[in-house]
């Protein structure tokens, strides 16, 4: 039983803290001049669907979190309620429709191009959205570089892919990578994360062949041309984006066109597809994949409490094995409430949009997943989790086994420099 | 210098996913050739068909789990294509109520009520999949591992999955007997006078309701058939009745609409030529097939073979 000391009851809660040691919650939320309705919140997010792999994870994190919150007597005494909105294509849309019912927060989207689009919306409505997924690299370098209400909690792309490259050097050792391919889905996200994975390697270990770089249409149920290639050039290391379904169809196929006798295969999210995989595939891929901001199992339960009675819950109350989606919701939710119950703590009263918003920059909060930053560019950073692909005969499932972690410093730029400069820089 | 074998694979690729085009594109083709109708709801039928195949291959699955020897890999490939046939036999029902209960009110009005009721139809069988089997995407790997431990390419030196040269054989029987069955059946016959002289077929004491509803039923039969067919390579989820629908109108376009003989070379054309593209320019791969169409269009108008007429 973990007990957290200082904070409040609500950020105890969401750490995965089972009690407040010493009793010093400073709240003053029994005090505090606060509404007496509950909070209203909307999360956006893929609720059917093939992206839905990714979406229903968020959902269900959120949801627990939410849950953990309301258990613990709410945010000053204010409990939260959940709208969730299938995001289709209609980030922009949904998160309006959102502001327009009175929503005090909205989080999500997963989309990355629906991102891009919420993202200056956002600014233009007020309204704090915390992002749950939606990881491209150029949402505040480019999109919206001086936010004021937008934020995002999961590591984004120039994290993971930085990750995965890292992940490769660490296992297969830079003198053994001669020549990359690369199987990436074909929209903002995949290429995004292609090219950092691209400039990455060769930082790592100079000079490095690229030959081939395939670009899936996203649900396509066809990867042979791309697989087909791979085999004719034998990479070294074989990278790829993909994730959902689209997991299991790439190696599926790639299993049954003996892809992974020619190449390594890393990939930046295989895990999300941790419930569909099949034994065969993964025992013959033996790929390396990275699972962003949370593995369940790392550290392991019995020695990290927060861990298992989260994965506990998710299991008895979702039957899914929780993914770094499923992280990406929880953390979303987390990050808004634990700024929202220190703002109120400070100031004695339920706090502006405005007020939220700076409270969040630079903020620090714990869920399971350990400690995490907000930075003051609103980009949420986290340690980010990478292992080996394995088969579990007990869960019946894939896990990650040998799991690496990398510290934000090790995987993201400094705050104010750009992504590019930063890896070509190194 | 292109590599033989690697050329062969790339080639066979785009001949499976030509099949399967194929597959598809026939039942929107002879809708629309006999019916005149261009039915919107087509992808859908096809998405209908995978999820049906995914709940009758379980059977399949539960009953053959890691099969072994010729004999049980033969028994698990022969009981795998029932299922496949089992799958879209169930989408016959389906076809005849969808005709005779909404499509029927609808001959001889404006198009626009055909292409409205149609996108409703869509819509309706989205949300059925997702009643019935959930907002998840559904797999049956199991049919596409169990058929690939059938070392069949290996016999020629290639690394070819078995599961794919069973469909090139499974469309090439359904492309010959869908040519024997319109051009050397009865009924073949009837369906093709029906297409091409509506009012001399009634005159000769045809019943075009029959024929109409028995054609929808048969665009149903395939299109479901072609999904149960592509399930095991990849999953079913609801948005996968799209491009499916677009990729048939591609198909139908370039080898004339109507056309059963140009719905089998343009799919062809489609598949093969765009695995092509996508090896030697891999971007290439949402813009190929509709790069082909506009080609052929530049050099035939109305497509290859134009609409339906004597021969199928």
């Amino acid at each position: 039983m973990l007990g957290m000391v200082g904070g409040t009851a609500v950020a105890a809660a969401l750490a995965g803290c089972s009690t407040l040691l010493g009793e010093d919650d400073q709240s003053s939320g029994g005090e505090a001049d606060v509404p007496d309705e509950p909070i209203q919140a909307g999360l956006q997010t893929y609720t059917e669907g093939a992206a839905s792999v990714l979406g229903l994870q968020a959902q269900y994190g959120a949801e627990i979190a939410i849950q953990r919150i309301n258990d613990a007597g709410g945010i000053a005494g204010r409990e939260m309620e959940l709208d969730v909105a299938h995001e289709a294509d209609a980030a922009v849309e949904n998160y309006t429709q959102f502001v327009d019912e009175g929503k005090e927060v909205t989080f999500g989207p997963i989309s990355s191009g629906g991102h891009a689009a919420l993202a200056p919306e956002v600014e233009s409505q007020g309204v704090v959205n915390v992002g749950t997924d939606g990881t491209v690299t150029t949402l505040y370098e480019d999109t919206v570089p001086d936010p004021t209400y937008s934020f995002r909690f999961q590591n984004y792309d120039v994290m993971e892919v930085v990750t995965a490259a890292r992940e490769a050097v660490a296992r297969i050792g830079a003198d053994n990578i001669d020549s990359i391919a690369g199987i990436n889905p074909n929209y903002a996200f995949g290429q995004d994360e292609w090219k950092f994975f691209k400039l990455a390697i060769q930082q790592l270990v100079g000079d490095v062949d690229v030959v081939y770089e395939g670009f899936p249409e996203l649900l396509a149920d066809d990867m042979s041309t791309h697989i087909t290639e791979v085999n004719d050039n034998e990479p070294d290391v074989t990278f790829t984006s993909v994730w959902g379904g689209d997991v299991t169809t790439l190696m599926n196929q790639a299993a049954a066109n003996d892809m992974f006798d020619n190449t390594q295969l890393v990939g930046s999210i295989l895990y999300s597809a941790v419930d569909e995989l099949d034994q065969d595939v993964v025992e013959q891929a033996q790929a390396f994949s990275g699972s962003r901001n949370w593995y369940w199992d790392f550290p392991n339960g019995s020695r990290w409490s927060p861990n298992a009675d989260l994965f506990e819950q998710a299991q008895s109350e979702y039957d899914v094995v929780p993914t770094a989606h499923f992280m990406s919701g929880y953390g979303a939710v987390t990050a808004w409430a634990t700024a929202t119950a220190k703002t109120v703590d400070i100031l004695g009263e339920w706090p502006s949009q405005e007020q939220i918003a700076r409270s969040l920059e630079d903020h620090g909060f714990h869920t399971p997943a350990g400690y995490h930053v907000m930075g003051s560019d609103h980009q949420g950073k986290s340690n980010a989790y990478s292992g080996s692909l394995e088969w579990d005969d007990d869960l019946g499932r894939a896990v990650l086994e040998d799991v690496n972690v990398f510290t934000p410093q090790e995987v993201a730029p400094p705050i104010g420099t750009d992504a590019e400069e930063w890896i070509n820089s190194w | 210098m292109v590599e033989l074998a690697n050329f062969a694979i790339h080639t066979l690729n785009g001949i499976q996913y030509g099949f399967i085009l194929f597959l598809i594109a026939s039942g929107l083709t002879i809708i629309l050739g006999i019916l005149d109708v261009l039915n919107l709801a087509h992808g859908e039928l096809y998405a209908v068909g995978a999820y049906v195949a995914f709940s009758v291959f379980g059977y399949v699955s539960g009953a053959f789990a890691n099969p072994e020897g010729f004999v049980g890999l033969a028994t698990f490939l022969v009981l795998s294509l029932l299922a496949a046939v089992v799958a879209a036999a169930i989408m016959v029902p389906l076809g005849l109520l969808l005709e005779a209960v909404f499509l029927r009110p609808l001959y001889g009005r404006d198009e626009v009520y055909q292409l409205v009721l149609t996108f409703g139809l869509l819509l309706i069988l989205k949300d059925m999949n997702k009643l019935i089997w959930g907002p998840l995407p559904v797999r049956a790997g199991d049919i596409y591992s169990g058929i690939n431990r059938i070392p069949a390419a290996e016999f020629v030196g290639l690394t070819f999955p078995t599961f794919k040269l069973v469909i090139i054989a499974v469309g090439a029987v359904v492309v010959v007997g869908l040519f024997y069955f319109f051009n050397r059946t009865k009924l073949g016959r009837i369906i093709r006078a029906t297409a091409i002289d509506r009012e001399m077929a009634t005159a000769i004491g045809v019943s075009t309701d029959r024929v109409f509803t028995l054609v929808f039923a048969m665009g149903a039969f395939f299109a479901g058939f072609a999904g149960a067919m592509a399930l095991p390579q990849s999953n079913a989820s609801l948005e996968m009745g799209a491009n499916p629908l677009v990729l048939s109108f591609v198909i139908i376009v370039i080898g004339g609409l109507g056309s059963l003989r140009g719905a089998f070379v343009g799919a062809m054309i489609v598949g093969v030529l765009s695995r092509w593209a996508v090896w030697q320019y891999p971007p290439a791969e949402i813009a190929a097939p509709f790069a082909i169409m506009a080609l052929i269009l530049l050099v035939k108008p109305n497509g290859l073979f134009g609409t339906w007429g004597e021969t199928a």
